[in-house]
């Protein structure tokens, strides 16, 4: 067992188990807590898949912004102590924890039965010093930076006017009278 | 142990948990939580295959196969976080008209 392993297993126990508190608490704050230990499992993943920066937006985007978000809401919605006692009940949830367990299998034996042979080997031969098309390192701010600029300028300049129109709404939907 | 199918793998179970989430919960802000879940875990099946193909980039002729993936994976957490300002300005809204968060209350077209 390699560190990379280690780290792996250690990542995967962590989400895997904060994923399933923050959806089976019944107190929401709760739930909004236990996703913190969850992005940050994702985020030590995604130091591991080479992806330094997607992990660093990972962090302060979620981990940052939308968990704030979240409890702040929570808060300033003021729940009363009946809605804290939130039980499932909408499918029973038997039902939809059974339908959840299903769905994981079947993913579970597709992504086996999907991955071929090149990108088994390809993912296991990457190194820490791969050099992208770029010419800087696999993952870096440098390496992404070109491809975002260039072929993704079109989706880049969408998802700004898509951010400002979503803020936008927000405030407007928040507002006591419109 | 750190392979491609155990990413995959990692990435369906926390999918399939934001979706037993969502289809068993009735707090609005729980079941966005969930929501929450599935997109981290697209976003971890997007990385894990930026990464297996990093050294394919000569074999299957795209120059920057492993990239794109990766900035898949940027957008998808850029739309998630306007999707996570609008949901929760909706909550709001709804909190504000109706008391409450629970979706067992939201029944007046049903009704």
């Amino acid at each position: 067992m390699t560190f990379a392993d280690a780290v792996f297993a250690l990542c995967a126990a962590v989400c895997t188990v904060s994923a399933v508190a923050a959806v089976s608490r019944r107190n929401p704050v709760y739930s909004v807590v236990y996703m913190l230990p969850f992005f940050v499992g994702m985020t030590m993943l995604f130091v591991l898949l080479q992806a330094p920066f997607v992990a660093a937006v990972q962090m302060i985007i979620y981990g940052g912004a939308i968990l704030v978000l979240f409890l702040f809401v929570l808060m300033l919605i003021n729940l009363k102590p009946e809605e804290l006692r939130d039980v499932f009940e909408g499918l029973p949830w038997a039902l939809a924890a059974f339908a959840a367990a299903a769905l994981a299998g079947v993913l579970a034996v597709f992504s086996r039965a999907g991955v071929s042979e090149e990108q088994r080997t390809a993912f296991k031969s990457a190194t820490a010093a791969v050099t992208s098309a770029a010419g800087a390192e696999f993952g870096s701010v440098a390496s992404l930076g070109g491809p975002l600029f260039k072929q993704f300028l079109v989706p880049f300049e969408l998802v700004s006017v898509l951010i400002v129109v979503a803020i936008l709404g927000a405030v407007l939907l928040s507002k006591k009278r419109v | 142990m750190f392979s491609l199918s155990n990413c995959l793998i990692l990435a369906g179970i926390i999918f399939a948990t934001g979706a037993w989430g969502v289809l068993a919960r009735r707090n609005v802000l729980v079941m966005l939580i969930s929501v929450e879940l599935m997109l981290n875990a697209v976003n971890l099946v997007f990385v894990s295959f930026a990464r297996a193909h990093t050294n394919m980039a000569p074999q299957t002729l795209q120059p920057q196969a492993g990239e794109s993936g990766q900035l898949c994976a940027l957008f998808v957490i850029a739309i998630a976080a306007a999707e996570a300002a609008v949901g929760l300005a909706i909550v709001i809204a709804l909190f504000r008209n109706r008391q409450t968060v629970d979706t067992r209350e939201m029944r007046t077209l049903q009704q």
